[in-house]
């Protein structure tokens, strides 16, 4: 049993996990590849961290961690060219966006690994249905308690981040009608959703500590919640980010990410109350549904507005922070998209409309994350 | 007459029995059998065909069978259109290596073949046109376990490249040597030459000309699976019978036909190929009739030179594939892999070394015995090295 104790890290430092889709140049259908891609990268250094993730069909790919928006984003490309070079060397397409947008399930392969096996076997299918593609966003954090108050008062925000950030309209071949499909399949493993709402580090190793009694977890990882603290990293980890399309805007996403912690944890804006959960998964759902159109109910002041309004006035108040944190550029981009571009699921819908056809809006999107787009 | 006219004749006479139904059911029971025991169903679909033909029960009536040559044509056709069509001339830009590989694997090859085929006594001419045969790997073996193991990764892909570009080499060298082989160079060195020059040049514009038409046929049809299924079939039996006539190389010209397709393909009008199960059933006759028509005879008397050749040929590739599996991106594991899955030999090897056969009566019983044995053996242990290649890559689909 591990004793979870907080690992310390510097206030407002960040990191990026990003899992990836690896595609056959053939028919842009998924393809099994990232044991062949992996070894052939890990032969010559490259910044980060390049990994296998669940199925043969995905790698996860993780930067170190910065302080600067201008760093992580430059760390994101370098990471991203070493894939591709390899990548490019195998025949293998690689894509960001939240899920594939035709794939059939049934055909994936999971990972060669104990971790990867056990999960199978539990969850069945389940399992390989997960093959679908997030952002995770990890935001340091000087000890366990102000973890847990960032946690708690980011959770306001939970939906601001799905919609900017949702790019699988697309599943199993069909429009989902949703901006956001991935997160439904998060939502069918028993430990998705949110953390209890305990304010203090030992109460939150308390709750852990049963959990971990009943034998319903082994470790962290085994909670699939949207925001989950990562005590041996010091962090709390974001989770409901679909891998946008391109490394410039998971960066400035991540960017949005660490100016707000700063604004939450130097203003302390919203008393921290269990109110911010009664409205969490309608908010959810509307941001995965209708995206930068969903409605907002607002949980301190009870109002009713959409969620691009809500992105806009929030970025009122971030203006200061982002200032601070030299990040100034990435959050006016987070405007542009909330105001008049639009996310990532509406450049798909938009490609999809012209061709009809998802193996072209596949391949579009390999365009795009090698940033050769015109 | 009888007064009971209604019976049936008993026996029947061999022409009222439709044979390829009969060698169709025993391809598929057989296939099934041992798909069953875990091995390539390739393998029960030659097995049955032998067991049919004349070196097995003697039932299959070859002469009948040949009734179904065009049939066969046109699924060699599609088979190489549809192997052109999963090479990526990308891929071949982006990683020279393949290329380079690829060259280095066909030329080590013919010569280790070449050496041995000396040592049987032959001449230089007729040792190096049945070498020729040997560079290429069979294309419908390999096409088959790749899709039927639904395999991807890089042995899978390579094999396939490495085998539409053997392929290419070897047929267009053979062309050359076999001209050669007829005195038909007799205006000297220019023909020798312009020859090669045209078989070469003359498939890949003729390909280029398929190509966009084709491109131009699927934009008008949309992306219609069942349209372009029809539409392609009746080009691809089309081009066949175009590159015959032009004189230029079916096989080259059908593999860059494929390729061209998809590379001149920027839209992506051409959704995914798949010849289905029509494809399916010309693919088993193939099979079947082509094992049929295997000389089980030979064996005993070939069976040792030829296993000297089959391990050249192997120690060649394998060569070529070590040599530059690092700088091409492949690790030494899955290096000694694809070298097992080129392993196949050609059906249409067959006809070509009976063909030669047939015309030089005096190339010596040694290397026809050699050749036809190495084929013999090739096709039945050809399949099982291709399937144990994927198999162990861990690239077959899991429920294979």
């Amino acid at each position: 049993m591990e004793d979870l104790v907080f690992k310390q890290a510097a206030a407002l430092t960040f990191g990026v996990e990003l899992e990836l889709q690896l595609i056959n140049t053939r028919d842009c259908d998924l393809t099994r590849g990232a044991t062949d891609l992996l070894s052939l990268i890990e032969r010559k250094p490259h910044p980060g961290e390049i990994k296998p993730e669940i199925t043969e069909s995905m790698i996860e790919l993780s930067t170190s961690i910065h302080s600067r928006h201008g760093d992580l984003l430059a760390e994101l490309r370098e990471i991203r060219n070493a894939v591709l070079t390899g990548a490019d060397r195998l025949n293998i397409g690689v894509a960001g966006g939240g899920a594939h947008p035709f794939q059939r399930w049934s055909e994936r392969k999971i990972f060669e690994n104990p971790r990867f096996k056990h999960l199978s076997d539990l969850y069945g299918y389940l399992a390989k249905q997960f093959t679908i593609f997030g952002q995770h966003v990890h935001i340091g954090c000087p000890s366990g308690d102000e973890a847990l108050y960032l946690l708690h008062s980011m959770s306001r925000y939970v939906p601001h981040f799905i919609a900017l950030s949702a790019a699988s309209p697309y599943y199993q071949g069909v429009d989902t009608a949703f901006d956001s499909s991935r997160l439904n399949s998060v939502f069918a493993f028993p430990l998705s959703g949110r953390a209890p709402f305990v304010r203090r580090w030992e109460e939150f190793q308390a709750y852990f500590a049963r959990m971990q009694g009943f034998g319903i977890v082994e470790d962290m990882k085994d909670f699939y919640w949207d925001i989950r603290p990562k005590p041996e990293f010091g962090t709390i980890e974001i989770r409901v980010c679909d891998t946008p399309t391109t490394v410039e805007r998971a960066a400035a996403l991540a960017a949005y990410a660490q100016a707000l912690a700063r604004y939450l944890l130097v203003e302390r804006p919203h008393p921290l109350s269990e109110d911010v959960y009664h409205v969490y998964s309608y908010n959810r759902f509307q941001a995965c549904r209708f995206g930068l159109e969903g409605e907002f109910a607002d949980p301190h002041t009870q109002e009713k507005r959409s969620l691009r309004e809500d992105i806009l006035a929030t970025l009122d108040d971030l203006a200061v922070h982002a200032r601070e944190l030299d990040a100034e550029q990435p959050l006016f981009d987070i405007g542009n998209c909330a105001r008049t571009t639009g996310n990532d699921a509406r450049w798909m819908r938009e490609i999809y409309a012209k061709s009809h056809s998802l193996p072209d809006l596949v391949w579009r999107q390999a365009e795009r994350w090698r940033g050769e787009e015109k | 007459m009888s007064e009971l006219f209604f019976l049936p004749n008993w026996p029947a006479q061999a022409d009222q029995i439709p044979w390829y139904a009969v060698l169709l059911l025993a391809a598929l029971l057989a296939g099934e059998a041992a798909s069953r025991m875990r091995l390539p169903r390739v393998l029960g679909w030659i097995l049955a065909g032998t067991a049919l033909g004349p070196s097995g029960l003697d039932i299959l009536d070859l002469a009948t069978l040949g009734g179904l040559n065009r049939l066969l044509e046109i699924s060699v056709g599609l088979i190489l259109f549809e192997l052109g069509q999963r090479v990526d001339m990308h891929w071949l830009r982006r990683n020279p290596w393949l290329l380079a590989t690829s060259l280095l694997e066909s030329s080590l090859a013919f010569a280790a073949i070449f050496g041995v085929l000396l040592m049987t006594g032959s001449t230089p001419l007729l040792a190096a046109t049945a070498a020729a045969i040997g560079i290429a790997t069979g294309p419908a073996v390999v096409l088959t376990l790749v899709k039927q193991l639904r395999s991807q990764g890089q042995v899978s892909e390579r094999m396939l490249a490495f085998t539409s570009l053997n392929n290419a080499y070897a047929f267009v060298l053979w062309s050359v040597l076999f001209a050669w082989l007829h005195a038909e160079y007799r205006g000297g060195w220019i023909e020798v030459a312009a020859h090669p020059l045209y078989l070469i040049f003359g498939s890949l514009a003729l390909a280029g000309l398929l190509a966009a038409v084709t491109l131009a046929l699927l934009t008008a049809l949309g992306r219609r699976t069942d349209a372009q299924f029809v539409c392609l079939i009746a080009l691809v039996v089309l081009s066949v019978s175009a590159a015959s006539v032009l004189k230029v190389s079916v096989v080259l010209t059908l593999l860059a036909y494929g390729t061209l397709t998809r590379a001149f393909d920027r839209d992506r009008r051409f959704v995914s190929l798949d010849f289905g199960r029509t494809g399916q059933i010309l693919v088993m006759l193939l099979f079947g009739i082509t094992a049929a028509g295997l000389d089980l005879s030979l064996l005993p008397a070939g069976a040792a030179a030829a296993g000297g050749l089959i391990a050249a040929r192997y120690a060649g590739k394998t060569l070529g594939i070590f040599a530059l599996a690092r700088p091409s991106g492949l690790t030494l594991r899955k290096a000694s892999l694809l070298s097992l899955g080129l392993m196949p030999m050609s059906g249409v090897a067959l006809i070509m070394a009976r063909e030669t056969s047939a015309s030089y009566p005096e190339l010596g019983p040694a290397l026809v015995t050699v050749v036809l044995s190495a084929i013999v053996m090739l096709e039945l242990l050809g399949p099982l090295l291709a399937h144990f290649a994927i198999v162990r890559a861990g690239e077959a689909a899991e429920e294979a």
